[in-house]
Order: structure tokens, then C-alpha cells, then sequence
């Protein structure tokens, strides 16, 4: 490995393996037969793609997947297997079918994305620093953008979850007579 | 600067989309399905994020954390889905005895 600095071993190796750790999670979450451990393999994709935002974006995006997706909506998904598991008395399990159809389909999307990206020309008009570019002020600028640029969409989205979330509260709610 | 092509970040997330794709077409509950619907969301918060860092015109700051900021509207609406998601599969099963989503077909035409 002549003439390669040291660095870019190190990032090219962090990128293997946060890619293996999220692959290896999706696969894991896609084909295990029983729901719960499929949920267990969905959060260790996420945090592959936590490993991936720190490569490429800054702490927030880290702080804010893990904190929300691997901590809050993994735990509503299993918090929901549980309470299912509990009504039914047995093991939910999530067999796979229509095995031939989905291979094909999803096959067909990866050769189309792979050989998509592989064909494209991306004329990169800004190479970044690296992973520590504006490190010190990520989380001070996007707050600033969100209640200035980014205020108007900001103030949607939040609207649109407290509806979802009133909205999953009543449907969910048991009726005494259920 | 990151010497990792962008072109392995969007293949990767294509592969994480396909299984996404893949558990969507082929899983019999409706939990498993919103797993998959989850891969699929966090394949397009890569991309957008992986393209905000290496694609951003003059390494404008705003520029660079625009990606980020739609990963961050992304990540936020992805919470609502989970939780009206699961609230209809709690719903249909309380209803209907109903976990497979395909069995939920009475408005098929």
C-alpha cells in the first residue's frame, strides 16, 4: 500500500464496516422468521447508519438517529411485537412469500440503481474537508437554519406529528368491548 | 477530504433499498413490513446526506446542511408513520383478528 496515506485506509476501512454493519442488519431484518429478532437486526442497521453519518455529516445527525430512530421508534415497534405477542398468547412470526416475485423486484431495483449510479457522472463542484468540516459549529448552524430558512417547514412538520400522534392514540385505543 | 467515492454510499443504499423493497413485497405481518418500509427511509436519508457533503456548490455552509436538514424533516415524518402504522395494526388485529396485511383486502375492489 505505497504511496497511500494512513488516513485514507482509515476512512475507507470505517466505510466498510459501517456499510457491513448496516447491510448485515437489513438482511438480517428482512429474512428472520420471527418479528422480534427482526427488530434487533433493524437496530443494529441503525446504528450502521448512525456510523454512517458520522462519516459524512456532523453530530447531530449521529445524536438525532440514534436518539430517535434507534432509540424511540425501535422501541415503539418493539413495544408494539410485545403487546401483539401478549394479546395472541404465542410468537408472531413474519414468514416470507411470494418469495419469487419479491427476489425479482428487489433484484431488479438494485441492478437498476447500481448500474444507475456506476453510469452517472457526478461532477463533484465542492469537495468537503471531511467529517470534521464546521465539526465545532454543525449543531449552532442548523439550529440557526431551522428558525430562520428552515422555519416554515420546521413548523409544518411539527404540526403534522402531533396530528399523527393524537391520530394513533385514538386508533389504537382499545374499545371496552373488544 | 473523504477519499470514499460518493458512488459507494448511493450503491449502499440501494442494496438497503432493495431489502426494503424486498420486505415490503414479501412479508406476511404488518410489523415487518413497516421494518422494511424503515430501511427503505433511512436508504434515502443516505443518499441525501451523502450527496449534501460531497455535492454542495462552493462548500457553502447552507448548502452543505440542507441535506442534513431534509434527513432531519425525514427522520421526523418517518415517526409519524411508525406510530400510525402500528396504530392501524393494533386496529386491524382488535377488529378483525387481521396480521397479515393482505388479508385486509375488504376495500379491494
Amino acid at each position: 500500500m505505497y504511496g497511500i496515506p494512513a488516513t485514507t485506509l482509515v476512512e475507507y476501512a470505517a466505510f466498510l464496516s459501517v456499510a457491513a454493519l448496516t447491510l448485515l442488519g437489513g438482511l438480517g431484518a428482512v429474512v428472520s422468521r420471527r418479528v422480534f429478532p427482526a427488530c434487533l437486526w433493524l437496530l443494529l442497521s441503525l446504528l450502521g447508519i448512525a456510523g454512517m453519518y458520522a462519516l459524512l455529516a456532523g453530530h447531530l445527525m449521529v445524536a438525532v438517529q440514534i436518539l430517535v430512530y434507534a432509540g424511540a421508534i425501535t422501541v415503539l415497534i418493539i413495544f408494539a411485537v410485545m403487546l401483539l405477542q401478549r394479546a395472541t398468547g404465542r410468537i408472531i412470526m413474519a414468514e416470507n412469500q411470494h418469495l419469487i416475485g419479491g427476489v425479482i423486484a428487489a433484484g431488479f431495483m438494485a441492478l437498476l440503481i447500481i448500474v444507475g449510479v456506476l453510469t452517472a457522472r457526478f461532477e463533484p463542484v465542492h469537495i468537503p474537508e471531511g467529517p470534521t468540516e464546521f465539526a465545532g459549529q454543525n449543531v449552532q448552524l442548523i439550529g440557526h437554519l431551522l428558525m430562520t430558512q428552515y422555519l416554515l417547514p420546521f413548523e409544518v412538520v411539527s404540526v403534522v406529528l402531533l396530528a399523527a400522534l393524537v391520530g394513533a392514540m385514538v386508533l389504537a385505543r382499545r374499545e371496552p368491548d373488544e | 477530504m473523504n477519499p470514499v467515492p460518493l458512488q459507494a454510499w448511493l450503491i449502499v443504499s440501494g442494496l438497503l433499498f432493495s431489502l426494503g423493497l424486498f420486505a415490503v413485497m414479501t412479508r406476511r405481518h404488518g410489523v415487518a413490513v413497516l421494518i422494511g418500509i424503515e430501511l427503505m427511509l433511512n436508504a434515502a436519508n443516505i443518499n441525501l446526506v451523502a450527496f449534501s457533503h460531497y455535492l454542495s456548490p462552493n462548500g457553502q455552509i447552507n448548502t452543505v446542511l440542507d441535506g442534513q436538514i431534509f434527513a432531519l424533516m425525514v427522520i421526523a415524518l418517518a415517526a409519524c408513520e411508525v406510530a400510525v402504522g402500528l396504530a392501524i395494526i393494533l386496529r386491524l388485529y382488535w377488529t378483525k383478528g387481521i396480521m397479515n396485511p393482505d388479508d385486509a383486502s375488504e376495500m379491494k375492489w
